[in-house]
């Protein structure tokens, strides 16, 4: 019980953040910052604690709350923690101080509408995470757009009004499709039960028919998929990126995406494993096109941003892979994929920030030889280059391996079985996004730090202290990640058994397949 | 007949009557006449009150039988209507410091109940004409431009054809089944005969029409513009109100066959495209709520396609938060020196550098009227298609709710003109008066607490 109280107090702190910034009399910044900080930084160690107490062993939800809300509609307001959200949760949790931080200097016009706005996305991110009620959940994923325009769209660079609006309006078109196809699955289970409920253990009961769940998989996947973004649906992303602030950045990239990809784990493949088991080329196919594409695409950029945001199409692509693979895994491979993807990215927006703030420039021609002027800035920025290719230690290692091995393990397995050569197919192709990678990033750094000397608007000063404290928190998690990546693992381990489970049904329980922590 | 059961069950509409007289009293007796808004929303705050009471006693009472019924929903529907009408007082006062505005408000409020209560034709024609003939001299009150008189005649016009189709409508009904009871629209609509069908055509298409219904909808743009703020605003949600009313009246719970079904899919999804389509390219604001007013009547009149008590409640629950979302919208509009420089989007730049709070409702207001959960016109909406679904029509569902996503657009445009532009500073521009902005606030709390607890709320329609 006191678990339960615990998770809705990490749920609703920021939300009464939000409040209490609403009444703090305009001029007062530095007690606003202070505050987003501080309650950000009370949330994390709450969340946290949750973290440590969460058994992957129990089974069902845990720190559950499941209270009526609109009874007539069956709409409960039920959160929880299971495998599925728990990393995600934390890694929320975890970037909202750094995001807060890293904001102090960059952002210094309405400070109090910015860490109001801070404040409420953080509040509907982790509603979205934990909500267990469809209705809820869609609420929660709704309520993210708001802040999230208003972000880019205030604080943005100079085409920010286009490229909010497109945000705004491309996701808002998928969630129009998965609120129709929320409403027929949710007449569905009441017809054949008698008893309407959103709840999700409900509709994963629901049967619906074959016929069916091609469309609503097709309204939910079309959905997930602007979010994530996936190939060809992902123009909006680096548009966003670009001119969105860099704590707007961080958001995006760091825990935004990872709606898309947590939407499909979660609800869009389950709820329809008919129609789940025969899009799984088209799944697989699309998040190799992602991987592959959002390389090529990252490797011809200008702007330091798009290379970055090209990278996360690429990076996501990996995730989709992991979960078409149905492959354990692949499956837990995924899932480490989406929280090192989350810090990695964070990480590099963040510095690309405060170069920003320092030159006023994203052109990477402008750039050169930094390594020289600002070497404890370089030393970062190797450090989460060599993580955003992957190597060995770092997180991105972990999650992109365990994503291949599981992809070439269902290939292979489909092939042993007289299937098509379909799916191996993509793994490699998917392994030489690996090789992409490196390439794009360890030439981004090449020509930004090394080379002949090039500052614009120089000469500038090396990180400050604040800075430093954020990146070191930041590469040390990440580091942590990559060389103990057990811990993280088991807790989502039942989930990735439960996700294989729900759509292979009986098929896979006869596979022998293996965790990784065990 | 019992006389205190008809003073009862009419309570609401007698403390109207005796306001009207109040009023008409004041303007009589008194040249620098100072006491009537107070007086105008005294009577309306008590036959809020009445209304109120009579949904919580949860009786159904019919003091006309056969004329005039009136359940708790109808009661508590009553409220809602009269409880919005305050804020849209609150805020006329600018415009209408004294005069004739005020008992012409109230008269139009008395047509209104009538007809949500109305189970006759007879009483539902009176009602809609008490309800309607005070907004015809509403609209030319605020005379301001020339426009003003040509706007105000095309409404009459086209209102009068209106009427004058429901009552040929009526009498069809009444020659093929014998009978004016709205029970009779019902039994014509079980019926295939030409007569019968020729008078459900004539019935829907003056409620098309009073609704502003594509293609009935080409009075509404140009009214709503030629009227005063507080006149539009009341125009666009209560008068509105009125119409769904009476057509929830005549429809009841019972299910549609063609060819009303089709017209009643096409027409409204025809209407929420073209309403949402022709707001995007609008500069003046009254403009565009004219045609966003287009696009929800669309909404209401596809929830008719749904069956059974579910159709009241999903209509009543619509009216309420679009009602209350729009009249905050106009309540925290701020002041000009002229009428159309008040109305013009582009002057709305910067709202956010100038007044926070009634930028921060404005947004609100636009966001729930875009759909936008966690807001109530989300909820609204929800309710809505899901009826329309359950009804089986998942195809026109679909539709709606595609078409819905056209009206995204031209409502988030208000909140980057007013936050992300840099501030305008219109000249003779001064901020919302405390009572206008005092009405936002209770329209927003009304907002609040549908949004928060929407089943509450249902559980009393």
């Amino acid at each position: 019980m006191a678990d339960a109280t615990m998770l809705n107090v990490v749920l609703w702190l920021p939300f009464a953040g939000m409040l209490a910034i609403a009444v703090v009399p305009a001029g007062r910044d530095g007690f606003v910052r202070g505050l987003t900080f501080w309650t950000m930084v009370v949330q994390f160690f709450l969340a946290a604690m949750l973290y440590a107490r969460f058994d992957p062993a129990a089974a069902g939800l845990q720190a559950a709350t499941n209270v009526p809300w609109i009874a007539d509609w069956g709409v409960s307001y039920a959160v929880g923690l299971d495998g599925y959200n728990i990393l995600l949760v934390l890694l929320t949790a975890f970037l909202g101080p750094l995001v807060t931080a890293g904001a102090f200097s960059a952002i210094t016009k309405q400070v109090k509408l910015f860490y109001a706005m801070v404040f409420l996305i953080q509040f509907a991110m982790l509603g979205t995470f934990l909500a267990q009620d469809l209705f809820l959940f869609y609420l929660f994923w709704e309520a993210m757009l708001i802040p999230m325009f208003l972000m880019i769209g205030i604080w943005g660079g100079e085409r920010r009004i286009y490229a909010t609006l497109k945000f705004f309006l491309y996701t808002a078109f998928g969630s129009i499709l998965m609120l129709a196809a929320i409403i027929w699955l949710v007449w569905w289970q009441w017809k054949g039960t008698g008893a309407l409920s959103f709840a999700f253990a409900d509709l994963l009961k629901a049967n619906v028919p074959v016929g069916a769940q091609f469309w609503l998989l097709g309204a939910f996947g079309i959905s997930f998929a602007i979010k994530v973004p996936m190939v060809p649906l992902h123009t909006w992303l680096p548009d966003a990126h670009v001119e969105a602030p860099t704590a707007g950045s961080v958001i995006l990239a760091g825990v935004l995406l990872k709606m898309g990809t947590y939407g499909f784990m979660k609800l869009g493949l389950p709820l329809f494993p008919d129609a789940t088991r025969a899009a799984v080329p088209l799944l697989a196919a699309l998040g190799t096109l992602s991987i592959v594409y959002g390389a090529c695409l990252a490797l011809v950029q200008t702007d330091i941003k798009k290379i970055i945001a090209y990278s996360s199409i690429s990076h996501l692509g990996y995730v989709v892979l992991g979960l078409a693979s149905l492959d354990l895994l692949g499956i837990q491979g995924a899932m480490m994929q989406m929280v090192s993807h989350g810090l990695v990215a964070a990480g590099l927006f963040l510095m690309v920030g405060m170069i920003y703030e320092r030159c006023h420039t994203r052109e990477l021609a402008a750039y050169g030889g930094l390594a020289r002027v600002v070497p404890v800035y370089s030393v970062f920025f190797v450090i989460l280059t060599l993580a955003s290719v992957g190597l060995p230690t770092t997180s991105g290692f972990t999650g992109e391996f365990l994503v291949l091995i599981g992809a070439f393990a269902a290939g292979w397995r489909e092939l042993q079985a007289g299937g098509s050569a379909f799916f191996l197919a993509m793994a490699i192709l998917a392994a030489t996004g690996v090789v992409l990678g490196a390439l794009y990033m360890l030439w981004f750094a090449q020509r930004f730090l090394f080379g002949a000397e090039k500052v614009p608007h120089g000469p500038i000063t090396d990180l400050g202290g604040r800075e430093k404290a954020i990146l070191i928190t930041l590469v040390a998690s990440i580091f942590w990640l990559g060389l103990f990546p057990e811990g993280a693992l088991r807790k989502s381990e039942p989930a990735a058994r439960d996700y294989q489970q729900l759509i292979a049904g009986k098929a896979a329980a006869k596979a022998p397949a293996k965790g990784v922590a065990r | 007949m019992n006389a205190s059961l008809a003073f009862t069950a009419l309570l609401p509409e007698h403390i109207l009557l005796a306001g009207i007289v109040a009023l008409l009293v004041i303007e009589i007796v008194s040249d620098e006449a100072k006491g009537e808004l107070p007086v105008a929303i005294i009577s309306v705050a008590f036959a809020a009150i009445a209304a109120a009471g009579l949904a919580s006693g949860g009786n159904t009472l019919e003091p006309f039988p056969g004329q005039f019924i009136l359940t708790p929903g109808i009661a508590a529907a009553k409220a809602v209507v009269l409880a919005l009408a305050i804020p849209v007082l609150l805020v006329s006062r600018g415009d209408f410091p004294r005069g004739p505005y005020y008992p012409l408000l109230l008269s139009s409020l008395y047509g209104i109940c009538l007809v949500a209560s109305s189970s006759s034709f007879l009483t539902m024609f009176l009602g809609i004409e008490i309800m309607s003939v005070p907004v015809y001299v509403l609209v030319l009150l605020a005379y301001r431009r020339p426009e003003s008189a040509e706007a105000a005649l095309k409404y009459l016009v086209l209102s009068g054809t209106a009427s004058a189709m429901f009552l040929m409508g009526a009498s069809l009904i009444f020659g093929s089944t014998g009978s004016l009871s709205v029970g009779a629209f019902a039994q014509a609509l079980a019926s295939n005969t030409l007569l019968s069908q020729s008078a459900l055509v004539m019935v829907v298409s003056a409620f098309f029409l009073k609704a502003a219904i594509v293609p009935f909808h080409g009075w509404a743009p140009d009214a709503y513009e030629a009227a005063s703020v507080p006149v539009t605003a009341y125009m666009a949600t209560l008068v509105k109100a009125g119409v769904l009313f009476a057509a929830l009246r005549v429809f009841g719970e019972a299910g549609l066959a063609q060819p009303l079904a089709g017209i009643l899919a096409f027409l409204p999804i025809a209407s929420i495209v073209w309403g949402n389509l022709a707001a995007m390219r609008q500069a003046g604001l009254r403009r565009m709520i004219a045609y966003s007013s287009i696009a929800h009547a669309g909404y209401l009149f596809l929830a008719l396609l749904g069956e059974g008590p579910g159709r009241f409640e999903a209509v009543a629950f619509y009216l309420a938060a679009y009602g209350a979302t729009n009249i905050l919208a106009f309540a925290a509009l701020p002041n000009a020196k002229d009428d159309e420089s008040r109305d013009r989007l582009e002057d709305l730049k910067g709202l956010f550098h100038r007044a926070p709070l009634a930028a921060i409702l404005i947004g609100i207001a636009m966001l729930s009227l875009a759909g936008i959960p966690p807001f109530p016109g989300f909820a609204g909406k929800f309710l809505i298609f899901k009826n329309v679904m359950a009804a089986g029509h998942v195809w026109i569902a679909v539709a709606g709710l595609v078409a819905s996503y056209l009206g995204i657009y031209f409502y988030l445009r208000v909140i980057q003109f007013m936050f992300m532009a840099p501030d305008a500073q219109p000249a003779g521009h001064r901020p919302a008066s405390g009572m206008a902005i005092g009405a936002g606030l209770l329209c927003l709390a009304f907002t609040v607490a549908i949004a928060v607890a929407p089943g509450w709320f249902l559980a009393r329609l």
